[in-house]
């Protein structure tokens, strides 16, 4: 089977090759002082949202811009640029990962956002049935 | 606390349910072993054995089937004693999401792959014949395994499986809340309810497709490790060649299932979004395609013996490593759609570890007895290339793989990977050209003979279907403006599978349906491609900014602004359509849109409606309000809308003032205060105020107040709210900005505290509700759909014609199969 052993070494070899490749392309994880040393790179970073600062959404300004502000887990905080409208329940987010790349010193520019929220998949406690109460 | 007597429980159901879980894994443990002692005293001896292995097997499957009528009555009967049942489903969930209820949980979607593995075991056990024994051994073994992620034991301090009959009231995180002081607690509770997001009828028909599919990998598994185990290396690739297909047939349905529930409900944006947990489902789909083929080699010319062993092997390993990935909640951020983990993570590692282990000395061991074939495939035949197209399509998965994996690799290396930003493109990058390869091999395969090819016929057969496939290309190419050179070749390669297997079908088969199977499962995947192909490189955002308004202000980063504003009554101009939002309303939990398209006259020049869209914001208590798309489907294309942004306190009707109700701030000068859009900073008192101007008179006390006002594009702007005493009356004097709809009023100073009231009020804007809106065109996406049709039905076709040559081949004289299948040795 000769064919079938040099065709297995070339299937190896290219195999190496695309994960190798595709791995190399791939984002990584990074803190906002991070990202703002690689300005031109795209990165994913994970931080939470300061609530005590505004988070500034006006559809009739700007249907594709949502700002504010993020405490990355070395707790350094940035202006946080996103690119999209303003997600539902943002407020309630626990953890956020913004993907994008930094603006500036003191910006973040993030082409798309994930949410974690502390009520996905469980949420509350078993609590008496209130008949009387509103919807 | 324990002195409490409960009113109302059904302890029954519990005790009844842990019985029954302890009895299927008892039982499985049992089959298991008998199954194992028979397998290992051949013949005669081994009847005993063999009798208790069925009989351990068959209480098994009866105690599977008493788990999930227990918990069908309990969540019937809203038991929500129980946790699962006050988890997953509530009192006023509609009776048809019973089914949808029972498997949203870990513990009832494992059940249910429980349940498929006890009927394939079932019909297994009596087609099995010589290899009943060793692979219901090992099949009892993996149920074993299943059926201990419900025991909910606690071994040294680690928790064996999660049980789906604990009580509420005994939950860790519940224990010692106040409602539980109650003797009737269970009187006044509902259950939390099935997710809304889930309440959709694809949830009933999905999951039981995709866990069948799941399930049925287990078969050539079983075969194959039995084969090894018994030495009877080559004796079993005939039986498993069925199940394979029927697997590779089901698990392809039910993935495609699922694209199409993310596709019509949920808000993918599309119909495969490469997210990790539908990646989990692809990846043992395409070694279970490859291991299939080489069945068929095999069968055909019995070569290549050891990939028969490897691929069906990988194939089950895979499986359990979906399983892991999805369950174990390692995915974390990187998918939305993932478990979390609910303390199974190390169960979840052994069941995978031991399988591996198991599988890899098996093969080391029997690698050197496998029969050898000395002659190598001949470069033009038929099982050459279908081998080749098997090793693509492990390579394609293997890239998968390791990129759904980051997560794992991150954990196991220490290393700080995220996925890939771009990641529906960044997959497609990849994967095309294993697609270009795979559809050009789906192509040609056919008109290979297996052992040795007539070149000159191949060439001759292939010519027609091939400049055919030119022709179509160019012309659809042209059609769609494709000129991306990977999206061509695979526009051509699709083409080239269609019309080459129509061609086949039509001249070498004689058009002969029940012949036909391999044929139409093949013209299928080339228009599942093509459709795949077309409708995502050709999907087209709609919903750009074509008012010209506002575009000028909006300043920097709108390049990629895909989702427009439409104001009540607007009537913007998307793609070939006028679309115009005009109102809502509720229908239980989902918020309704109504998205008006109209087409326009271009003679007249007047407005006629084509169709309305109702996309949704489902109320969502458990996940956050959730968007639904909507959809309308045309012939060649399909027209997608989903909502970005609604502002839901605004009434439909637009009743109401136009200012909303004032927020009051206090503030010293410097300090900052922000409203919905913008922050505004009190920069000065003013104390110089042009009294004429503001109509005030001489002796009118005013003061203003300079606030600067930076919005959400940073755009400036500077008001001067002023605050007058006149006649010892407080008249202050309100300030607009009209750009942001805002309205400031000072409407106090506190000389002892340097401190200054002001007041907000945001306009409605004219009271008009608006959504922001994305809108697609997906074109073509039905070749997808269509194509999916054409493949499910080619491999039922094919596998009908399978059992049907096995059962001929039964009937000839026994002597003539099994020398043929000796030959190697």
């Amino acid at each position: 089977m000769k064919k079938i052993h040099i065709i297995a070494i070339l299937i190896i070899a290219i195999a190496f090759g695309v994960v190798m490749t595709s791995l190399s392309n791939n984002s990584t994880y990074a803190s906002f002082n991070e990202a703002a040393a690689h300005p031109d790179k795209v990165y994913h970073v994970v931080g939470k949202l300061d609530k005590n600062k505004p988070f500034l959404y006006d559809a009739h300004l700007n249907a594709n811009l949502f700002t504010f502000y993020l405490i990355d887990n070395k707790g350094v905080e940035r202006k946080v640029m996103l690119q999209k409208p303003k997600p539902d329940d943002f407020e309630h987010s626990e953890q956020i990962v913004v993907i994008g790349n930094a603006n500036g010193t003191d910006e973040f520019k993030a082409k798309d956002l994930l949410m974690k929220c502390p009520s996905k998949y469980n949420d509350g406690k078993p609590t008496e049935n209130k008949q009387t109460g509103s919807l | 606390m324990n002195s409490i007597i409960y009113t109302g429980e059904h302890l029954i159901w519990g005790q009844l349910g842990n019985a029954f879980v302890f009895l299927s894994f008892a039982a499985a443990l049992l089959a298991s072993f008998a199954y194992f002692r028979s397998a290992q005293n051949d013949e005669l001896e081994n009847a005993p054995w063999k009798k208790l292995g069925r009989i351990a097997f068959s209480i098994h499957s009866l105690a599977v089937i008493g788990i999930m009528t227990t918990m069908f009555c309990m969540i019937f009967k809203h038991a929500y004693e129980y946790y699962y049942v006050w988890e997953h489903s509530s009192n006023s969930m509609p009776k048809r999401y019973t089914l949808a209820c029972f498997w949203e949980g870990q513990e009832g979607s494992f059940l249910l792959w429980t349940f498929w593995q006890v009927l394939l075991g079932n019909i297994l056990m009596r087609s099995a014949k010589q290899f009943e024994a060793p692979a219901m051994s090992i099949l009892s073994l993996v149920q074993a395994f299943l059926a201990s992620m419900l025991l909910g034991y606690y071994i040294l301090g680690i928790r064996i499986g999660s049980n789906p009959f604990i009580m509420l009231r005994e939950t860790p995180e519940f224990s010692g809340i106040p409602l539980f002081q109650m003797p009737n607690y269970l009187s006044k509770i509902d259950g939390r309810g099935l997710n809304p997001l889930l309440q959709n009828y694809w949830m009933t028909i999905h999951p039981p497709t995709l866990f069948l599919g799941f399930a049925s990998t287990v078969v050539p598994f079983v075969y194959a490790i039995a084969g090894l185990w018994k030495k009877k290396y080559g004796d079993w690739q005939l039986a498993a060649l069925p199940w394979s297909f029927f697997g590779i047939m089901i698990l392809g349905t039910g993935i495609l299932m699922g694209g199409a529930w993310a596709y019509e409900s949920l808000s993918f944006g599309g119909f495969w979004a490469w997210d990790p947990v539908e990646n989990a489902s692809l990846i043992p789909w395409l070694t279970f395609v490859g291991a299939g083929h080489i069945l068929i080699i095999y069968k055909a010319r019995k070569q290549g013996i050891l990939s028969t062993f490897l691929f069906p092997i990988i194939t089950f390993i895979l499986v359990l490593y979906s399983t892991f990935l999805t369950r174990s909640g390692i995915l974390g951020n990187t998918s939305v759609h993932a478990f979390t983990d609910n303390g199974m993570k190390i169960q979840l590692l052994v069941y995978l570890i031991f399988f591996i282990v198991l599988s890899l000395v098996l093969v080391i061991v029997h690698y050197s007895n496998l029969p050898k074939s000395g002659k190598e495939e001949e470069l033009w035949s038929r099982e050459f290339w279908m081998f080749l197209g098997a090793l693509v399509l492990v390579m394609s998965c293997m890239q998968i793989v390791v990129i759904t994996s980051v997560p794992v690799s991150n954990a196991v290396f220490g290393l700080n990977q995220a996925p890939p930003v771009d990641r529906i493109g960044f997959y497609n990058r990849w994967q095309i050209p294993f697609a270009i390869i795979v559809t050009f091999l789906v192509a040609i395969g056919l008109y290979f003979k297996f052992k040795t090819t007539n070149l000159k016929d191949f060439v001759k057969q292939l010519t027609l279907p091939f400049l055919l496939s030119v022709l179509i290309t160019t012309v659809s190419c042209i059609m769609l403006k494709l000129t991306n050179g990977f999206y061509i070749a695979l526009l051509f390669t699709s083409w080239f599978a269609v019309t080459a297997n129509f061609f086949y079908w039509t001249l070498a088969k004689k058009a002969n349906l029940a012949k036909g199977g391999a044929t139409f499962a093949h013209l299928g995947f080339g228009l599942i491609i093509m459709g795949a192909l077309i409708s995502t490189s050709k999907k087209q955002v709609i919903s750009v900014n074509t008012s010209g308004k506002n575009v000028e202000t909006l300043g920097k980063d709108i390049s990629n602004a895909t989702d427009i504003l439409l104001e009540q009554g607007d009537t913007l101009r998307m793609g070939d359509y006028f679309v115009t939002y005009t109102g809502k309303h509720k229908e239980g939990h989902n918020i309704l849109f109504s998205v008006l398209f109209l087409n326009k006259d271009s003679a007249t020049k007047k407005y006629t409606p084509a169709f309305t869209l109702n996309p949704i914001i489902q109320l969502n208590p458990q996940m956050g309000n959730v968007a639904e798309p909507s959809t309308r489907h045309f012939f060649t294309k399909d027209i997608y809308t989903h909502i970005m942004f609604a502002d839901l306190n605004i009434s439909a009707d637009g009743s109401g003032s136009e200012f909303g109700t004032p927020k009051p701030h206090t503030l010293g000068i410097g300090d900052t205060m922000f409203s919905s859009n913008s922050i505004i900073i009190l920069k000065a008192l003013d104390s110089h105020i042009d009294k004429i101007k503001y109509h005030l008179k001489a002796d009118d006390i005013a003061v203003g107040a300079v606030l600067d006002i930076v919005d959400v594009n940073d755009k400036k702007y500077t008001t001067e709210p002023i605050y007058v005493i006149s006649n010892d009356m407080i008249k202050p004097q309100d300030a607009t900005v009209s750009e942001l709809g805002l309205k400031f009023s000072f409407q106090k100073i506190n000389p002892d505290t340097h401190k200054m009231d002001f007041t907000i009020s945001e306009s409605k804007r004219s009271n008009k509700d608006f959504i922001v809106l994305e809108a697609v065109v997906f074109p073509y996406i039905n070749v997808l759909w269509f194509g999916c049709l054409v493949m499910v039905i080619g491999t039922i076709l094919a596998i009908r014609q399978r059992i049907k040559k096995a059962k001929e081949a039964k009937n000839l004289p026994p002597t003539a199969q099994t020398d043929a299948d000796k030959k190697p040795e």
